[in-house]
């Protein structure tokens, strides 16, 4: 049992790896293509770097800010000036699959912030507006404080999300 | 109600009473300190409030190697770094904090910087990042009822070079011991003694509205609001009592627990800011903003405000009133405080008599939004619901 319980704790580990690089293009992509995560990127300090964890180990995901836009860091070990550490992967999942608000899983307790708390809710108020165009509104409205409002369609971000960001990174290195 | 998931921790151990600091002595021994810093300000000194610590202080076996009385109003990283240094030359063991919320502060972060060896404070800002057990003995001692930090795992320290304002959230920040004794609170002039408290009944209110209310942290939220409802009026009146200063002590206290674990909503963001920005004092900014942000909250949390009425208003007025009037009877219940505390001390019914200005009502609303207790609010507000909310109280 125990041998059971440790390889699906790896293979949600994994499973949350996946989600990361999703979150982690989406959230470039988004600040490229919405104005209100732009904005809200523009208002943290530049070079500001940000990291969702897993404690205590990883996986970990990680973005540099600079002038509003966001450079994708990946699941490299970096030095962070806001990092989320979420205490167990099982804390994680239900946040990072939608099926849990991301303010639910800092009033309980299962993540811990260290650097600048206004950074951290900005960074919240960009994973509200990423979420609204990774997951369909009847999750959404579940998990979201308002009704999520796109500037584009889902298809338009998945799209700007696979292509965009890949073709950007590409020209980037 | 019962959340699908809580923490709750309240470490400290409370010694409340008449002359309750007299075992001061005994609780440093008991932590097996005998060498503390005793930490306040000059107007504490002067006033004779701190000297009664000092006082029994020298009836122990305990040796105080320094009193730091160099606090200002605001917290700040400068002075926390001082008390540090100051507490390592003199060889101390403990800190005795005897204050309001800025010397618990001040103490809070100093006690980062000694057990973490901190070079820089900002490298510690967070919820919940501090890891390790606290390395020094440390015993609160209020010396206002409203704050309730001597029981809270917050703190809030200035940087006044970088002009930030650093919020720390560990429960290795709750002191070891929270002495509560009449002597400290019963020069207060009214006119503190009815902000302070108004700030009290605000922590209570807000932590059994927000999102993260629990079942133990609604007692404490429901004793603090008892006791601020029957002895604020008897204070206000008498303000020698010390029965019923103490029961105001104990009202910060409990909601000080209570919102430690519970967390603040859009009352303390809002008041953060109105701080911040326009320089309102904190206890003013709650009593105005208490009734606005429960408001503002009403469709979500009205069950929860009805719940409140029979603390805010009393058994005869909470039967009498219809269930579905309940949460608007409660609000119209701190309104009425409210009123009753203009007339007796002159608190400002509005932002306006606060100082706030119209024109800075934008920069207050996009500070209250980025403030942490805003995450922990039962509703969301958008820029604009806030900038209107913010005029509607000027």
């Amino acid at each position: 049992m125990a041998r059971r319980g440790w390889r699906t704790k790896r293979a949600k580990k994994a499973l949350t790896a996946v989600v990361y690089g999703v979150l982690g293009r989406g959230l470039v992509a988004s600040a490229r293509l919405d104005d209100r995560v732009r904005d809200e990127v523009r208002s943290w300090p530049d070079g500001t770097v940000v990291t969702l964890r897993i404690a205590p180990f990883g996986p970990q995901v990680s973005w540099r800010a600079a002038s509003g836009s966001l450079e994708y860091l990946g699941g490299a070990e970096v030095a962070s000036d806001l990092l989320v550490t979420f205490k167990s992967v099982d804390d994680a999942i239900p946040l990072l699959l939608g099926m849990k608000p991301v303010l639910g899983s800092f009033a309980e307790h299962r993540a811990t912030v260290r650097g600048d708390l206004a950074v951290a809710m900005s960074l919240v108020r960009c994973l509200h507006i990423v979420e609204g165009y990774l997951f369909p509104d009847i999750m959404t409205r579940r998990i979201l404080p308002h009704p999520a409002k796109r500037r584009a369609s889902h298809l338009t971000a998945y799209v700007f999300l696979i292509f965009r960001t890949a073709s950007l990174e590409g020209a980037a290195s | 109600m019962i959340p699908d998931y809580y923490e709750f921790c309240n470490s400290a151990k409370i010694v409340s009473g008449s002359h309750a600091i007299e075992h001061i002595g005994y609780e440093l021994a008991a932590l097996g300190a005998s060498r503390p810093l005793v930490l306040t300000n000059k107007q504490l000194l002067e006033l004779k409030v701190a000297t009664v610590v000092l006082d029994a202080l020298k009836d122990t076996e305990a040796e105080v190697v320094a009193i730091y009385d160099d606090v200002p109003v605001d917290s700040s990283v400068a002075v926390v770094n001082d008390v540090a240094r100051v507490y390592r030359e003199k060889g101390a063991d403990a800190i005795v904090a005897v204050g309001g919320g800025s010397v618990l502060d001040t103490a809070k972060g100093a006690t980062i910087v000694l057990t973490h060896g901190a070079e820089d404070l900002m490298d510690y800002r967070g919820a919940e990042s501090l890891m390790g057990r606290r390395a020094i003995a440390f015993i609160a001692i209020p010396t206002t009822a409203g704050t309730g930090s001597e029981v809270t795992s917050a703190a809030v320290i200035k940087d006044t070079e970088r002009h930030v304002k650093m919020g720390f959230t560990s429960l290795s920040l709750l002191p070891d011991v929270a002495i509560l004794d009449p002597r400290m609170t019963r020069g207060l002039p009214l006119r503190l003694t009815a902000s302070t408290a108004m700030d009290a009944l605000t922590h209570a209110v807000e932590s059994f509205s927000c999102v993260q209310a629990n079942p133990l942290s609604d007692c404490y939220a429901r004793a603090a609001i008892d006791l601020i409802r029957e002895h604020l009026p008897k204070v206000m009146a008498e303000p020698r009592d010390e029965q019923a200063r103490l029961a105001l002590a104990n009202a910060a206290m409990l909601a000080g627990a209570a919102f430690s674990n519970a967390m603040v909503g859009i009352v303390h963001a809002m008041g953060h800011a109105t701080g911040g920005v326009a320089g309102v004092p904190h206890g003013d900014a709650m009593a105005i903003l208490l009734p606005h942000g429960m408001a503002f909250n009403l469709e979500v949390a009205g069950d929860r405000y009805g719940e409140l009425l029979l603390g805010l208003a009393g058994a005869e007025v909470y039967a009498s009133t219809p269930r579905e009037e309940r949460p608007a009877a409660a609000i119209e219940a701190v309104r009425a405080m409210m009123r009753t505390l203009h007339e007796q001390a002159g608190l400002p019914l509005t932002l306006g008599e606060a100082g706030v200005l119209p024109e800075q009502v934008p920069d207050i609303a996009r500070a209250a939004l980025n403030d942490g207790a805003m995450s922990m609010n039962p509703r969301q507000p958008t820029l604009d619901e806030l900038t209107e909310l913010l005029k509607g109280a000027l």
